[in-house]
């Protein structure tokens, strides 16, 4: 039991956090907004520090790093709420190096380490909400493969990515497939979400695709868990630098001729909000600690994360909106930045409420860390 | 980063599981499972047979008599004898004055007190609060007179927990009224046997007699009694606070209860209910996450950092989880709740309890008693004010 970071991890947290501080300033982030919500050159960025690669097996040109590398990355690009979704080289990645046969990890997942491709998850349909079992995109044979009939949403950077995994039934159940974005008959809408990130529709009509795998609900979960477990971490990013610019913002701000924050009233919404980022942060490291466990204790524990995350961003984020007075609700001040990007964080992959209902359905007699 | 425990750890559980389940009596954990009432002799003769094997003393370096476990060990003590039912172990002896003892008193005082309390024999009480100072610790009243080779105490302490069964007692006492409150107060042991002691028991909103006033009037204390230095005691007081940050938490009882609410929710047929279970569900994740909370403090500790800044939540969320699963075993048993009738809460008790089953006796009565856990200790308003000094300066 030890929760201390190797040297190796220091100096991976190190040179993100320098690369945030330096090379993906507020004004920067703000321009990509503007311009759709995704940069090409910044994900090419962090392919450079080698991030892309980090979890990509060795053996395909990767780093060969666990979960908690990815963690302590994916918490540096939360303190600087990057768009970029490096998390989708993890989760897409994992699902490869997991599931995929050779022939096709050999063909995208050096790729992938090198940032050369972006593949994305395409997993939510209408009529889904949360839930991963609820699929109605169809695969059949096709003379070359597969071809898929789908209409995903909220597709992460679709309309700019290069591939996507997407679930499909076949022969009643669900598996994955590999769709190029360049294959004949895809078509993708691109638009801004809530925090500024890019989203777009995909729609495929008989479009040609590559099997995955036909033990596709497993290797979604698996794949939506390693979401989850990047998107705590990033949170914690976000609510570690929201905290800190919030507590900041009260010492600072002047009021009835005094700092306001020696008001008790605020003093306590501060304290609450420390205690909010630190039972997250330590959902977090729990999250990333049972992301190998076997499925059932995984989906539980990842299940639990979320929930504690979820109800610990919309607190920080609305208290810190609050303690800021006026400026929290304006565009130009940092902190409703940092509020939209936990409100899209906490309903992303499954919200607080989908999750309890999870934590509730897999309980059991015995509880806690170890259980 | 690594969740588990170590070989060494995990070997270290299973030797403290085979003698916890070897050692505790049933009946002892019949009452603690079932919330039923736990007598002096119950606590007592737990503290004794832990104090014949050296794990009363669990806390203690090896040097004072102690096993000189590690943080991480203690926890995996506490969370066995918790989990195993085992009564608690009063804390005011072995984990709150043994160690300031060990830290600042003589040697002839370390020898005189601390084998009574490694042993379970002496019962110890705390002084600290009085009817004008409950969160504002340093405005302490009762004045010790030095007279010679002995001070003379006058005064009232109250909220002494279980003071009804004490054997000695140690006080913060006011020696000077110069400077500021904090420095004029002094750390005195006291014989509660004394002339002049009297003892008062407070029946609170469970009708149960938990705490005391104790009322000194002219009492004689051998000046040998005083722990360091007049005038120094807050210092050590707050040495005392700082100790053992973790067991505050009592995460490893609040798992224990999270299993028994989850038996009353299946005996009360609310397994099923979705609203209901999505409580408990709750409060698993409430659970889960200060467990992780406790592990980090224990990971830092083990390395040596200073887990401050985080130290302060444990208190204020494990209190606040100590009174929701005590509500929801509660509202579990619903209108078989109301009735209170504070015999069935003896073990063996042969009486016809119309709450449906005995299971539900002590549910309102837990109810009430927790809700002094945001109050005592710090209450939580002061935790929080804490919490901020560490965040805002």
């Amino acid at each position: 039991m030890d929760f201390d970071f190797s040297d190796d991890q220091q100096q991976l947290r190190d040179a993100v956090r320098r690369w945030v501080d330096k090379g993906y300033t507020f004004e920067r982030r703000r321009a990509i907004v503007a311009a759709g919500g995704f940069e090409r050159a910044a994900y090419g960025e962090l392919a450079e520090l080698g991030l892309t690669a980090l979890t990509v097996p060795e053996a395909h040109g990767g780093l060969g790093q666990g979960a908690i590398d990815a963690m302590v990355v994916m918490e540096e690009l939360g303190r600087g709420i990057v768009l970029e979704p490096l998390a989708q080289a993890f989760v897409t990645a994992g699902v490869l190096a997991q599931y995929a046969p050779q022939e096709l990890q050999a063909a995208w997942l050096p790729r992938i380490a090198s940032g050369a491709v972006l593949v994305v998850l395409a997993q939510q349909e209408r009529k889904a909400r949360y839930r991963l079992d609820v699929c109605e995109a169809k695969a059949v044979v096709a003379p070359n493969g597969y071809a898929l009939t789908a209409i995903k949403n909220i597709v992460s950077a679709g309309d700019q990515a290069d591939a996507f995994i997407v679930p499909a039934q076949l022969d009643g159940q669900i598996a994955l497939f590999l769709v190029e974005r360049a294959a004949a008959d895809v078509s993708t809408r691109g638009y801004g979400t809530q925090d500024g990130s890019r989203a777009a529709d995909l729609q495929l009509a008989s479009t040609p695709a590559t099997l995955i795998t036909t033990d596709g609900l497993a290797a979604l979960e698996l794949a939506v868990d390693t979401a989850i477990a990047a998107a705590c971490a990033y949170a914690v990013g976000v609510m570690d630098q929201t905290c800190a610019v919030t507590f900041d913002y009260l010492n600072q701000r002047r009021q009835f001729g005094v700092a306001i924050a020696s008001f008790q009233a605020l003093r306590h919404r501060a304290a609450d909000m420390k205690m909010q980022l630190e039972l997250a942060r330590s959902m977090s490291y729990y999250a990333s600690l049972k992301l190998g466990a076997p499925a059932e204790e995984r989906r539980r524990a990842l299940s639990r994360a979320k929930v504690q995350l979820g109800q610990s961003m919309r607190f920080v984020g609305q208290q810190a909106v609050q303690l800021s007075g006026g400026i929290g609700v304006t565009d130009e001040y940092i902190v409703s930045h940092y509020f939209k990007t936990l409100t899209q964080l906490e309903m992303s992959w499954g919200d607080t409420l989908h999750h309890l209902g999870e934590v509730s359905a897999r309980m059991q007699e015995q509880a806690g860390v170890f259980a | 980063m690594d969740l588990a425990f170590t070989p060494e750890e995990q070997a270290f559980r299973q030797d403290v599981r085979a003698w916890v389940r070897a050692n505790l009596p049933p009946a002892m954990a019949h009452k603690v499972h079932n919330a039923l009432r736990l007598t002096r002799d119950d606590l007592q003769g737990w503290a004794r047979i832990l104090g014949k094997k050296g794990w009363l003393a669990f806390g203690w370096p090896k040097e004072f008599g102690g096993p000189g476990w590690t943080a991480v060990q203690k926890h995996l003590f506490e969370e066995e004898c918790a989990m195993a039912g085992a009564p608690r172990i009063i804390p005011f002896g072995p984990v709150m004055v043994a160690p300031v003892i060990m830290a600042y008193g003589t040697p002839e005082q370390q020898k005189r007190f601390l084998p009574g309390i490694a042993d379970g024999s002496v019962w110890w009480s705390q002084g600290y609060s009085e009817p004008g100072s409950g969160s504002d610790l340093a405005s302490v009243k009762t004045r010790a007179e030095r007279v010679g080779d002995k001070y003379i105490v006058n005064g009232q302490k109250t909220w002494t927990t279980l003071g009804q069964h004490g054997d000695w007692m140690f006080n913060l006492v006011r020696t000077s009224n110069e400077g500021k409150p904090q420095t004029g107060i002094s750390f005195l042991l006291l014989d509660m046997k004394s002339p002049g002691v009297t003892v008062r028991p407070i029946k609170l909103l469970d009708g149960e007699c938990e705490v005391n006033e104790v009322f000194f009037d002219n009492v004689e204390v051998p000046a040998d009694q005083l722990i360091g230095q007049e005038n120094k005691g807050w210092t050590y007081a707050k040495h005392l606070l700082s100790h053992e940050r973790t067991n505050i938490a009592d995460v490893n009882r609040a798992k224990r209860e999270l299993e028994r609410l989850k038996r009353i929710a299946r005996a009360e047929g609310l397994w099923d209910d979705q609203r209901f279970r999505d409580q408990i569900a709750l409060l698993e994740v409430d659970i889960v996450a200060l467990e992780m909370l406790v592990l980090r403090v224990l990971s830092m500790e083990k390395s040596g950092k200073n887990p401050l800044d985080i130290a302060g939540l444990l208190k204020i969320k494990g209190s606040e989880i100590q009174q929701r699963y005590a509500e929801l075993m509660m509202l579990a048993a619903g209108p078989y709740a109301l009735p209170l009738i504070q015999e069935a809460m003896d073990a063996g008790w042969q009486g016809n309890f119309p709450g449906g089953t005995l299971a539900n006796a002590p549910l309102a009565s837990t109810y009430f008693n927790m809700r002094k856990t945001t109050i005592y200790g710090g209450s939580n308003e002061v935790q929080r004010n804490i919490v901020a000094q560490t965040i805002l300066g």
